[in-house]
């Protein structure tokens, strides 16, 4: 067994405020690991007990089999890389990651091979005696992660260390995060508000809401399966339908849909979701056979948003709106267009059912 | 090769102390210094003047208000406070208005010129005017030939005015520089004519920082010494009146008694400033500020002459104090001479100063630099040590309040904001009844001094580091402290050279403040202790004024010269947000 880091019952409260809610987490050596959420939710606040910066009010952060709940933030050894990327104005780049083995008292001839083998890790070696200044946001971010990674901590913890950042610039970073992980094979803790950048990185994905986690699994499995209308509707995008179940059938009001699991015979009230992308749209006659007419309804394309290589369609359905996603190629192959009366197919075994009780 | 590997033997040193302990005592120093040395001179003033052989009594305030000789020095102290609060806010108002609002030449000039008053002591202006209008004044005895002389209320006033002006105009400044100057372009786009939108916008949005400016003028003529002691003649107030009753009368029960009604007023007036100053910055647009429209003529050049007249006020009174240094008798011979520069005062001694001096000078360079010079000497190394001291602990007290934020952070804050509002005569009468005894050794000596103006200064420190440090991303130190260094390292390393700015201009500050005080440090010197400051105003209790003018001059030079040191080391000057408030 490597050195895991454990969560135990871990709490913290403000001022009577529960910020985060007695979260349980195995996490095992070399793993990548993603918190995501939405801002408030308390991953900062976690990343936070973890680091040692923040006290814990219950619960332990246990790590190598070790309680580490008192142990000062320099004694853990533990790795952060910032949003503000934190650099140290005052040094160069070369100076700011030397910054973590200078205090160790590394003697000077292995101190300057690591830094220039941190700075080839991210291909920085010409910069080196430039100041933070005078790099970019992604030049800085890359320094402050080498930065992290010098003095060889047990794990890395990385707070939104991209949201600084611009779009593109933040995907191509987003890989070299990746890439790093899996080179050095360090356990690394990553913060982020961003559903898609936590999907594409990570190995494991704990999603959370008001300091509790909600679901912890790998991205695939978030996504296509997600375990409450939460996670379905923070993580991708979600068409949320509320209704009562009897059987098989979903009973909206305005409509009945048909779906692939079985449910009681007893009526009860239920959230459907389903995914924009699984929805599909047809012209009048385009309509294959073979389909549940149950699950065909009609409607009229309100706006078209072209996302690259999908388009999303925003389509009234009698008064109510639904998004629906398709591959660009069949967008021209249908000639949709706005204003277009069209047929909607939900699939009965794309819905994803939930109990209404845990609200929306 | 796997430097991986390697660094295992190179673990985070062992010897951490935590960050919290080094906090926790940090707080616990700078905590026991403020008690011991600002509120413990206070509670005694307190305690003499509510006690006699250790029961209440309030015997001292019915005699203070049934004398009417002592009673009139509180009336006379509120109403020229009042009466230069009124006329200092309104001139520093439209002198700001004229800065940040209109497109007049020359705004650099202007703002430098009406900095000045800051590098002298408060007494330059009662000098100035003595020269200009007392009984031998230039235009009072020797143009119109009258009998009329400024001594008394007027001359309080007209100094007053010019002393606080640069503080008041530092708050209105920044108010109106900071409120978004689209609002009053929306107001004229709407048709309102300049007037109303004046009344209706301009105004409405400076109104806290205009009451702000006028608390800060109420509170520092109120607590001055200095001017009304050279120009008040027969017409006493709060702050001259303590002097007189301890030092004059030995009675230090009935100064106590004042300072304590004197507190009252002084206590007030920073707290509403304080308050309106936290009121005023919530009204700051971070809006970038877009363009100003070019003024008028007619509005340029009202605003143009408007500006001279204060700027012409100063650089007379500071040009009256360089001549009446230099010239043979004011105002019958105006011959140049160098004598007032050999002051003939008792002369002083100073550690190290005068053993050097005597060992190298001879005959009357020896009596002149190594005696009559003591006193500028001592300011000067007493500036020097308040100077890096103050700077210090008043960055540590910022970076506790700013960036540690423990338990009782707020008291740390609390203390460090408090001298302001604590007369620096009150101070100084405090300082003489709890330390002078006998097993305090550092009373009478130079270190009461230099604790003395670090205390009473450290307000303006405390909020200048905090302001700076706010500008630090936490980050940053987290960021050190997660790379396995300690609390020390991560200040010196990073901290301290991220406020290096800040730590300048406080220490510029903490000199200025040091080398013209005069309030507190009166009540502390002695034959032995002297600077120069005090020597002015006994130069010219004396009447020897040409010599007191000199000394004056001679701090002056001392004060630029510091300035323009530091601007050489930051490349900044140094004078920006550094009023009393």
């Amino acid at each position: 067994m490597g050195r895991n880091l454990r969560l135990e019952n871990l709490t913290k409260k403000f001022a009577g405020l529960t910020a985060v809610d007695h979260v349980n987490l195995e996490i095992e050596e070399g793993e990548f690991i993603c918190f995501l959420g939405p801002s408030g939710c308390g991953k900062t606040t976690v990343l936070r007990m973890i680091t040692g910066f923040e006290t814990v009010t219950e619960g332990k952060v246990i790590f190598d089999g070790k309680v580490i709940n008192d142990l000062i933030p320099q004694k853990r050894e533990f790795g952060i890389v910032f949003q503000s990327y934190a650099l140290f104005p005052n040094m160069t780049v070369q100076e700011n990651i030397a910054f973590g083995l200078k205090v160790r008292k590394v003697p000077q001839k292995t101190l300057a091979e690591r830094v220039d083998q941190m700075l080839d890790l991210v291909g920085l070696r010409d910069w080196k005696n430039l100041f933070p200044a005078q790099l970019s946001g992604g030049q800085q971010q890359r320094v402050a992660l080498v930065r992290a990674l010098a003095p060889n901590p047990q794990v890395l913890l990385l707070d939104e260390p991209l949201s600084a950042l611009d779009a593109k610039i933040r995907v191509r970073l987003r890989a070299e995060v990746k890439r790093l992980q899996q080179e050095l094979k360090k356990t690394m803790i990553y913060v982020t508000h961003d559903q898609e950048e936590a999907l594409s990185i990570a190995d494991k994905v704990v999603v959370m809401e008001k300091g509790q986690f909600r679901q912890v699994g790998k991205p695939i499995d978030i996504y296509q399966c997600p375990n409450s209308s939460f996670v379905a509707d923070f993580v991708g995008t979600s068409n949320f339908f509320k209704g009562y179940r009897t059987d098989d059938r979903v009973n909206t009001g305005k409509w009945e849909f048909r779906i692939s699991q079985k449910g009681a015979s007893l009526r009860e009230e239920v959230f459907l979701a389903i995914r924009p992308e699984k929805i599909e749209v047809f012209k009048y006659g385009d309509i294959p056979n073979g389909l549940d007419p149950l699950n065909l309804i009609t409607g009229q394309i309100d706006v078209i948003t072209f996302l690259g290589a999908a388009v999303r369609l925003v389509i009234n359905i009698g008064g109510e709106e639904v998004i629906s996603d398709v591959i660009e190629k069949e967008f021209v192959q249908r000639q949709l267009k706005q204003g277009d009366k069209v047929f909607l197919y939900f699939p009965p075994e794309a819905f994803l059912i939930y109990p209404s009780k845990e609200g929306s | 090769m796997n430097q991986s590997e390697i660094l295992k033997d190179y673990p985070a040193p062992s010897n951490l102390i935590s960050d919290r302990w080094m906090t926790g005592i940090t707080m616990g120093f700078l905590l026991a210094v403020l008690i011991f040395f600002m509120l413990y001179p206070v509670y005694d003033i307190c305690k003499l003047s509510f006690f006699k052989d250790g029961v209440f009594t309030l015997k001292n305030y019915v005699a203070y208000f049934t004398n009417p000789r002592m009673f009139r020095s509180l009336t006379n102290s509120l109403y020229v406070s009042v009466v230069t609060m009124v006329i200092t806010t309104i001139l520093a108002f439209f002198f700001a208005y004229g800065l940040t609002r209109t497109t007049i030449r020359g705004k650099g000039i202007f703002y430098t010129i009406s900095t000045f008053p800051l590098i002298a002591p408060s007494i330059i202006q009662g000098l100035a005017l003595i020269l200009l209008f007392g009984r031998n004044g230039l235009i009072t005895r020797y143009l119109l030939q009258t009998d009329w002389n400024i001594y008394g209320a007027t001359g309080i006033i007209v100094a007053e005015c010019l002393y606080c002006f640069p503080n008041a105009l530092f708050i209105l400044y920044t108010s109106l520089s900071a409120v978004d100057t689209r609002l009053d372009e929306a107001a004229q786009s709407l048709g309102a004519s300049a007037l109303k939108t004046f009344y209706k916008v301009t105004l409405p949005g400076a109104k806290y920082g205009i009451a702000s400016a006028a608390a800060l003028v109420f509170n520092l003529t109120i607590t001055d010494f200095g001017v009304p002691v050279v120009i008040g003649g027969n017409y006493s107030v709060l702050a001259t009146e303590i002097y007189q009753q301890v030092i004059g009368m030995q009675r230090f029960d009935l100064g106590a008694t004042i300072s304590v009604i004197l507190l009252i007023p002084s206590v007030g007036a920073f707290l509403l400033n304080y308050y309106l100053t936290k009121k005023s910055y919530s009204l700051i647009s971070g809006q970038a500020r877009p363009f100003l429209q070019p003024s008028r003529p007619f509005k340029k050049w009202a605003f143009t002459l408007y500006c001279w007249i204060p700027c012409l006020f100063i650089l007379i009174v500071f040009f009256t104090v360089f001549l009446g240094s230099f010239v043979k008798t004011w105002p019958y011979d105006f011959s140049l001479t160098f004598k007032h520069y050999d002051f003939p005062s008792l002369g002083g001694y100073a550690p190290l100063w005068t053993t050097f001096w005597t060992s190298v000078l001879e005959g009357e360079w020896q009596s002149l630099i190594a005696y009559k010079y003591a006193p500028i000497w001592n300011s000067l190394w007493v500036s020097i040590i308040v100077a890096i001291v103050g700077a210090f602990l008043t960055l540590l007290a910022g970076y506790i309040v700013e960036k540690k934020r423990p338990k009782g952070e707020q008291i740390l804050y609390t203390l460090s904001v408090l001298p302001a509002a604590i007369p620096g005569t009150v101070m100084g009468l405090g300082y003489i009844l709890a330390f002078n005894k006998p097993y305090f050794l550092i009373y009478g000596t130079f270190w009461i001094i230099i604790i003395n103006i670090i205390i009473c200064n450290f307000t303006l420190g405390t909020l200048s580091s905090i302001a700076n440090l706010k500008q630090i991303d936490k980050s940053i130190e987290e960021a050190g402290v997660s790379l396995g260094a300690n609390p020390i390292t991560v200040f010196t390393r990073v901290v301290f050279p991220l406020t290096k700015t800040a730590f300048f201009s406080n220490i510029a500050f903490y000199f200025m403040r040091a080398m013209t005080t005069i309030s507190a440090v009166i009540f502390l010197i002695s034959a032995k202790v002297k600077l120069g400051a005090i020597e002015i105003i006994f130069l010219d209790i004396d009447g020897r004024t040409a010599s007191a003018n000199a000394v004056c001059t001679i701090i002056i030079v001392i004060v630029v010269l510091m300035l323009v040191v530091m601007r050489l080391i930051t490349g900044k000057t140094g004078l920006k947000g550094m009023s009393a408030s």
